[in-house]
């Protein structure tokens, strides 16, 4: 009885000792998580640089975990706030307008990546946002800029070409959807009223914003502002569009025919472009201007994100050094992102690339990455502050009183009025 | 001794913490103590006061409708000769024990732009044009209303079943002999034999309309222009979508507990002033 008690003592020794070098060579292969929100886009993009990183760390596996943007917004804000950081992710994707509340409402819970990454080698402007305090804390990824996508055969049909949306002024594009409504029948543009993107658009294509570079609120008696509430006013007034609610309304509507055009960051190529059968339908020119404002130019953001590292993040290092490994330095992985999911990354040298200098068949053949490059130097450059929310929020509640055509200045008075309330 | 250490740690604590919180500024992690500050910007604040206003509405319009019908269908399926009593009663009951997510999508997707409620009316020629009704302050206030109605109604059906359940069914022989018609008895025996119940059931619907969350989180985000938005919704966003602001959230929640505490108190004085 002793003997067999020994024995089976014995093989239970090995067995553990088999099982302890099992997990010693599991523990050297390495599961890093993601955070995203866009499993066309910026998913997609993430698993290509991931396998890429691959070839080099054949153990190493990636988990992206794909959300709802706003509910993944407030799941890592309440996270944060909590202060517990178990099941937060190594890398999370955060959009430009939101990075400096997250870095300077919870300071320390993200890794500053300067001593990794040489950010000379990226667009100034995606530094800066991620810059507090001369640290700066994100790779930089996809840009914003914005473009008009419009469905060429279409607006052909009533009269329209390439040439006619060229250098053109918001009034005038108002103008050719009315007259394609009156030549077609057909609405131009779809617009979502919970939501103050078109504004966005205007303000920071005449560099403006709902701040200016100290943070302060900048909305009543600033001309930008002014100017493009009244152009809101004009294009709903219009009968040019049509209402959406939420996003998949919104881009249902435009890529199923029901509206012929909108205004996008650069970032909504995916989405055109994951319906094949309207390759060569499609065309895109730059964002109009604003009528009768000093500095309005043809040029905006929308959008725009940046991958983060927490500090609290198990596998921190593994994850910092695939970011820089890939997404700092791969210029052929720029290249790829470009051509398969439209994603116009920040790295500058990324851009004297072959794909960028290709033409498209999908927009007829238009040399579409050598246009958005373009515009994307020419955007003014503003400040987002830390409450671009609050005055999202602010000025969506108005949206139905511009739409019904009420007095500008008492709805600037109002939303001016809400956003220093909120932001005291 | 064991629950009352529970209860110290698990309720006591976080309630002295969250009334201290209530005192203090600052945005995120940073704060310090601010005196009434939060309490004046609370008088100064047009989103807390369009949600205060939502909350009386939605309270004013909606228990009313949904403790009546709640009391209809209760009075109709306590028929002992209704076939088929207890499908109705599941029926009813059901919406409450759907899970709120699913719920919250499916209206949502009734009421879409091209949802199968505007193409019901449009189909029999009701409305001409698909109404928005998400995304106009109006119809997104009655979407509410009707979700809230249609998932609570049964809930509280229940308890007055329960309770007509315990009535003496003599009172109603006696009554039929003496030649009263039905409403009259409906009114005169089972109502003010009902009133506790009655008060119950409007207490807890008046707690949960002040603390409104899901419906319109999940179906509207207190949207469009803040004509849905509700107290709960305001602390969320102060807490997890705008800067964080805690102690100001900590504030605003205090008022609901103050109105909670004072909507209670006179439901059971006017309840207490009838019996007199």
């Amino acid at each position: 009885m002793i003997r067999i008690t020994s024995r089976w003592r014995n093989t239970l020794a090995v067995a553990l000792t088999g099982i302890s070098l099992f997990s010693v060579t599991a523990a050297s292969a390495a599961n890093i998580t993601v955070w995203c929100w866009d499993q066309n886009f910026n998913g997609a993009t993430m698993q290509e640089a991931f396998s890429r990183y691959q070839a080099s760390h054949p153990d190493d596996t990636i988990k992206i975990e794909i959300f709802d943007k706003a509910a993944m917004e407030q799941k890592l804000q309440a996270q944060l706030a909590s202060g517990a950081t178990d099941g937060l992710p190594d890398i999370v994707l955060i959009e430009d307008y939101r990075a400096q509340k997250y870095l300077q409402s919870f300071p320390s819970s993200f890794e500053p990546l300067n001593s990794h990454v040489d950010y000379s080698t990226f667009a100034p402007y995606k530094v800066e946002l991620a810059t507090l305090n001369g640290q700066t804390y994100s790779i930089p990824f996809d840009s914003g800029v914005t473009g008009l996508f419009y469905r060429a055969d279409l607006l052909e049909a009533a009269g329209f070409g390439a040439a006619d949306l060229e250098n053109i002024t918001w009034d005038q594009l108002i103008e050719i959807g009315k007259a394609v409504k009156e030549k077609t029948g057909e609405t131009l543009l779809p617009i979502d009223p919970t939501s103050s993107d078109w504004i966005r658009i205007m303000l920071q294509s005449a560099g403006s914003w709902y701040f200016d570079a100290d943070g302060n609120v900048t909305i009543k008696d600033n001309p930008v502002f002014k100017a493009a509430v009244e152009t809101y006013q004009r294009l709903m007034a219009a009968g040019i569009t049509t209402p959406v609610s939420g996003w998949t309304e919104y881009t249902g509507s435009f890529t199923s025919g029901k509206t012929l055009a909108t205004f996008s960051g650069v970032w909504m190529t995916a989405t055109i472009k994951a319906n094949p059968d309207q390759s060569g339908k499609w065309g895109v020119a730059p964002s109009p201007r604003l009528d009768g404002v000093e500095g309005a130019s043809q040029a905006s953001n929308l959008g725009g994100s940046s991958w983060y590292v927490l500090s609290s993040a198990p596998q921190k290092d593994l994850a910092i050094d695939f970011l820089s490994e890939i997404w700092a330095k791969d210029i052929d992985f720029y290249q790829k992102i470009l051509v398969n999911q439209g994603a116009l990354g920040t790295l500058l040298a990324a851009r004297d690339g072959e794909a960028f200098k290709a033409s498209d068949e999908f927009f007829g053949g238009q040399p579409v990455w050598q246009n958005f490059s373009t515009w994307l130097a020419a955007i003014p450059a503003v400040n987002y502050g830390i409450f671009t929310e609050e005055a999202d929020t602010a000025t969506v509640a108005q949206i139905p009183a511009i739409t019904s055509g009420g007095n500008v200045d008492e709805i600037i008075a109002a939303i001016d009025a809400q956003v220093r309330q909120q932001t005291q | 001794m064991p629950a009352l250490v529970l209860l110290g740690i698990f309720m006591v604590y976080p309630i002295l913490w969250s009334l201290w919180m209530s005192f203090q500024v600052g945005r995120g992690m940073n704060f310090s103590f601010g005196g009434l500050t939060n309490i004046m910007r609370l008088t100064q604040d047009p989103v807390f006061i369009r949600a205060l206003t939502n909350n009386f509405l939605f309270l004013a319009i909606q228990v009313p409708i949904m403790l009546v019908l709640a009391l209809f269908f209760a009075n109709a399926l306590n028929d002992s000769k209704l076939w088929g009593r207890g499908f109705f009663r599941t029926a009813i009951f059901l919406p409450c024990v759907t899970s709120l997510v699913a719920y919250s999508v499916i209206f949502k997707s009734i009421f879409g732009l091209e949802g199968i409620a505007n193409q019901s009316l449009l189909f029999l020629h009701v409305i001409e044009n698909p109404i928005n009704w998400l995304s106009d302050p109006f119809w997104a206030r009655f979407v509410v209303i009707a979700a809230i109605t249609w998932r609570w109604t049964g809930y509280n059906m229940i308890f007055y079943l329960a309770a007509m359940q315990n009535i003496d069914r003599s009172m109603y022989e006696a009554a039929r002999i003496d030649g009263v018609p039905g409403w009259a008895r409906f009114w005169y025996i089972t109502v003010p034999l009902l009133k506790p119940v009655i008060l119950f059931t409007s207490v807890t619907s008046t707690i949960g309309t002040l603390q409104l969350f899901d419906e319109v989180n999940l179906l509207t985000m207190g949207g469009p222009s803040d004509s849905t938005m509700t107290l709960s919704l305001y602390i969320y966003n102060l807490s997890f979508r705008f800067m964080p602001s805690f102690g100001y959230a900590a504030t605003v929640s205090y008022v609901i507990v103050v109105l909670v505490g004072l909507l209670s108190l006179i439901q059971f004085m006017v309840a207490r002033d009838r019996r007199a």
